[in-house]
């Protein structure tokens, strides 16, 4: 499935919810906040949230700063 | 005589309780040990943060688990990278949902040049998240104008520039700051430009109730030892600034021995 993760084409290889695709680039466990086509999807339903073909996903975190 | 204790000293801003008058920024840090040992040793009790899209494959260090386990530090994720309100607005929000925090630094620099504040931008995105109930923490111009117009959109305080951002300039804005302190009934936080544990003394002397430094401590020889000299100097200034600084002199030196000439033979 063709997404733009931050951007980015990204090929999902086999994620079909917001919470698969955090798995399947190895960032499931970190403190992120997810963008779905422009909406904040809440940590707590993002495996009921699924991915289509075309999905926009952007992904951010806290880092140091001033 | 009684010696006297300490006196509880806090301030207050967006409706919550501090006692340290330093806040520290979390860039630039060799590393999140470095700067986890520094925010320990600055006793600060509030610290920024930025928000960043995650990389492809993440390998900056953990930012928040060091902050976190020190406890008792409130974060305050900035707008940074933001061009212009509708973006800063845009950051706030996802910030807010990563530090579970309502205060934001509200920081819009279009131009990477000189890093100053876009006071039309910055005004427009603090009265939109003042009103979404932010505590909104503006980085400013060091302009009196503004300063109020900012306060009357419900600002919690003020963070105008002592110089620009990592220059280590000082307080080269001191006049404009004097005029922002005469009228300001939110706190004064002097924001970027500090180099010095002696600029810090100088901006609580003057009146201001805190001070942000963030390169100041983090790319100094020794950043541990550099934010304990900061807390030190932020609590000198603001104890001098209680006490009240002594009248300047009329030009003339005053004498603090007594000049009489006991030197000289007496009479009989």
């Amino acid at each position: 499935m063709k997404l733009t993760v931050n951007g980015e084409a990204y090929e999902a290889r086999q994620a079909e919810s917001v919470a698969a695709l955090l798995e399947e680039m190895g960032i499931g466990g970190r403190a992120v906040v997810v963008v779905l086509n422009d909406e904040v999807i809440p940590a707590s339903t993002r495996s009921t949230c699924g991915l289509r073909e075309g999905d926009c996903v952007d992904l951010f975190r806290l880092v140091g700063g001033g | 005589m009684k010696r006297q204790g300490k006196i509880r000293d806090e301030w207050i801003v967006g409706g919550h309780r501090f006692s340290s008058r330093l806040l520290m920024g979390t860039g630039k840090f060799q590393d999140a040990e470095t700067m986890a040992g520094a925010v320990l040793a600055s006793g600060t009790q509030i610290v920024t943060v930025a928000l960043r899209r995650v990389g492809r494959i993440p390998q900056e260090d953990d930012m928040l688990g060091p902050l976190q386990q020190l406890g008792g530090i409130t974060l305050m994720p900035n707008t940074s990278g933001a061009r212009n309100a509708s973006e800063a607005i845009r950051a706030a929000r996802l910030g807010r949902d990563l530090s579970g925090s309502p205060f934001v630094k509200v920081e819009i620099h279009p131009n990477p040049h000189h890093l100053m504040p876009d006071p039309i931008e910055t005004f427009e995105a603090a009265r939109v998240l003042a009103a979404e109930g932010f505590v909104v923490m503006p980085y400013m111009p060091a302009d009196p104008v503004l300063a109020k117009r900012l306060e009357d959109v419900g600002c919690a305080s003020l963070m105008p520039l002592g110089s620009a951002i990592g220059s280590g300039h000082g307080l080269a804005t001191a006049e404009m700051l004097r005029l922002i302190l005469r009228d300001a009934r939110i706190p004064v936080i002097v924001d970027a430009g500090l180099r010095s544990p002696s600029e810090a003394a100088a901006a609580l002397e003057m009146g201001c109730d805190a001070v942000l430094v963030n390169s100041a401590v983090a790319a100094s020889g020794d950043p541990i030892a550099m934010a304990a000299a900061f807390a030190q100097a932020v609590e000198a200034g603001r104890t001098a600034h209680r006490a009240g600084l002594m009248p300047r002199g009329g030009g003339a030196a005053l004498a603090t021995s007594p000049l009489t000439a006991f030197l000289s033979v007496e009479g009989p």
